[in-house]
């Protein structure tokens, strides 16, 4: 990647006189986006999770330019992506358990059985009290405890590039400060690993 | 037209797809929402049955009893060729589509237009995967459980009121029940009553995923679509193998004896 590519914003920006759209993202640590507008933030988490940005953007995560891969190598690399919605991402009629061991459910069914420490320990280290919130459907929890869900479903998957959108929005400030933990907790477990919080402006 | 054609081919699209990934059912939450299924299709709606199957087989008996003058032989061959064969799988279906239909259809359709369908998505998880294949195969095969309560208990009921008001006694009915009834009319009634639900469930999962829009009003309408068109699909079957089976099919195996 040349020192021009290293140079363009985090974010979904214009590159200048060229009419495309460039972004960049860079690999490791923890970054937080500019403020983005609603279609800005639409265009940009469809074209990481579809791993197929429209014709006028250039996109390149975890050191690669996704427009030079194939099928495969873009199956390939969106395993590596995960996306944490601002409302934690849960399916309503699962509880908090059912919802963080669903994806590991289908995708690596095999590790089912050592998933329940690893649980309870993230949830532990982020101060939730497990038995209090595992049996918890959405409905009858907080914003930042569907948040806490959803990070723990993502985190157990180890990704290489996590895109938490506005993790930290709607929280009192107890809860913020929990949800300020999200990004140190993700680099503790996966070394290496890069975290995006994408801030989204409110509509004027 | 051209939508109707759309529907069709989109439904048939899912039915490849779950036949196809049916293997999915082997993973733990795919299996879990099968359970689910099961449970709320064809356990929980038993007793609703059992008393709707009972209630319609001795109306059928009574009314062929009083308004033919039948004997033991006609009497049994009604509740042979139109309970076991016709009723039972059109009166589960029925129900299925009453209960199971609708409550799948609305699910999905709030599913879609809250964003949920978008967050499994998100998590690299086909909600044709874990959304219709365990819904499809669960409804299929409680329709057909519903089914054989249905036969059972119309049947029963049909057969012991045909005893209390006719010049039979419940021994001679059975006989004769059993002479005329063969392993073929049961094989095809759980083939027929397996296509039901298999049916109801596609174009109710279809519909589902299909909401008309983005508002809340996209559910009931996604509702309507559901349970009218599966009912549709449900008759047309039934006329289908009613063909089939008057006429002479299954390689001579099943002909009609009027």
């Amino acid at each position: 990647m040349s020192a021009a590519d290293q140079g363009v914003a985090l974010g979904y920006e214009p590159a200048s006189g060229s009419g495309e759209r460039r972004v960049w993202i860079p690999s490791g640590g923890s970054h937080r986006s500019g403020p983005l507008g609603a279609l800005q933030r639409e265009q940009l988490v469809s074209a990481v999770l579809d791993v197929r940005p429209d014709p006028d953007t250039r996109l390149v995560m975890l050191g690669v330019d996704v427009d030079e891969l194939q099928p495969a190598g873009r199956a390939a690399l969106r395993d590596r992506i995960a996306f944490l919605p601002a409302d934690g991402g849960l399916l309503s009629s699962l509880n908090a358990w059912e919802n963080i061991v669903l994806p590991i459910g289908f995708h690596r069914p095999e590790c089912l059985r050592e998933v329940a420490a690893r649980v309870y320990g993230m949830l532990a280290r982020l101060g939730a009290d497990p038995s209090a919130l595992l049996a918890k459907l959405p409905e009858r929890m907080s914003l930042y405890e569907k948040n806490l869900t959803g990070y723990v479903r993502i985190a157990l998957e180890r990704p290489e590039l996590l895109i938490a959108e506005d993790p930290q929005g709607g929280l009192d400030s107890v809860e913020r400060a929990a949800a300020e933990r999200f990004p140190a907790a993700y680099l503790e477990d996966c070394p290496g690993g890069t975290f995006v919080q994408l801030e989204v402006a409110s509509a004027p | 037209m051209i939508g109707v054609y759309r529907e069709f081919e989109g439904v048939m699209r899912l039915a490849g797809h779950v036949v196809r990934r049916l293997p999915v059912l082997a993973l733990p939450p795919v299996a879990e929402s099968l359970t689910r299924q099961i449970y709320f299709t064809g356990a929980s709606a038993t007793a609703g049955i059992v008393l709707r199957g009972a209630f319609i087989g001795t109306f059928i008996i009574a009314y062929v009893i009083d308004v033919l003058d039948a004997n033991v032989a006609l009497a049994v061959k009604i509740l042979l060729w139109v309970v076991l064969r016709e009723v039972g799988p059109l009166i589960a279906a029925v129900l299925v589509i009453q209960r199971s239909g609708t409550a799948v259809t609305t699910e999905l359709a709030l599913m879609q237009i809250s964003g949920e369908v978008a967050n499994l998505r998100h998590m690299r998880i086909d909600p044709r995967d874990y959304l219709v294949v365990p819904r499809v195969v669960g409804i299929a095969l409680s329709t057909a459980a519903l089914t054989f309560y249905v036969q059972v208990i119309a049947v029963g009921g049909g057969m012991l009121l045909s005893a209390l008001t006719i010049d039979a006694s419940l021994g001679e009915l059975f006989t004769e029940f059993f002479a005329l009834a063969s392993p073929v009319d049961f094989v095809y009634s759980v083939i027929k009553s397996l296509l039901f639900g298999a049916a109801i469930a596609l174009v109710c999962c279809y519909q589902g995923l299909h909401a008309p829009g983005t508002s809340i009003n996209a559910v009931p309408k996604a509702a309507i679509n559901g349970v009218t068109q599966s009912t549709l699909l449900v008759l047309l079957l039934n006329v289908v193998f009613a063909y089939l089976v008057f006429g002479q099919a299954f390689f001579g195996l099943v002909t009609a004896k009027l």
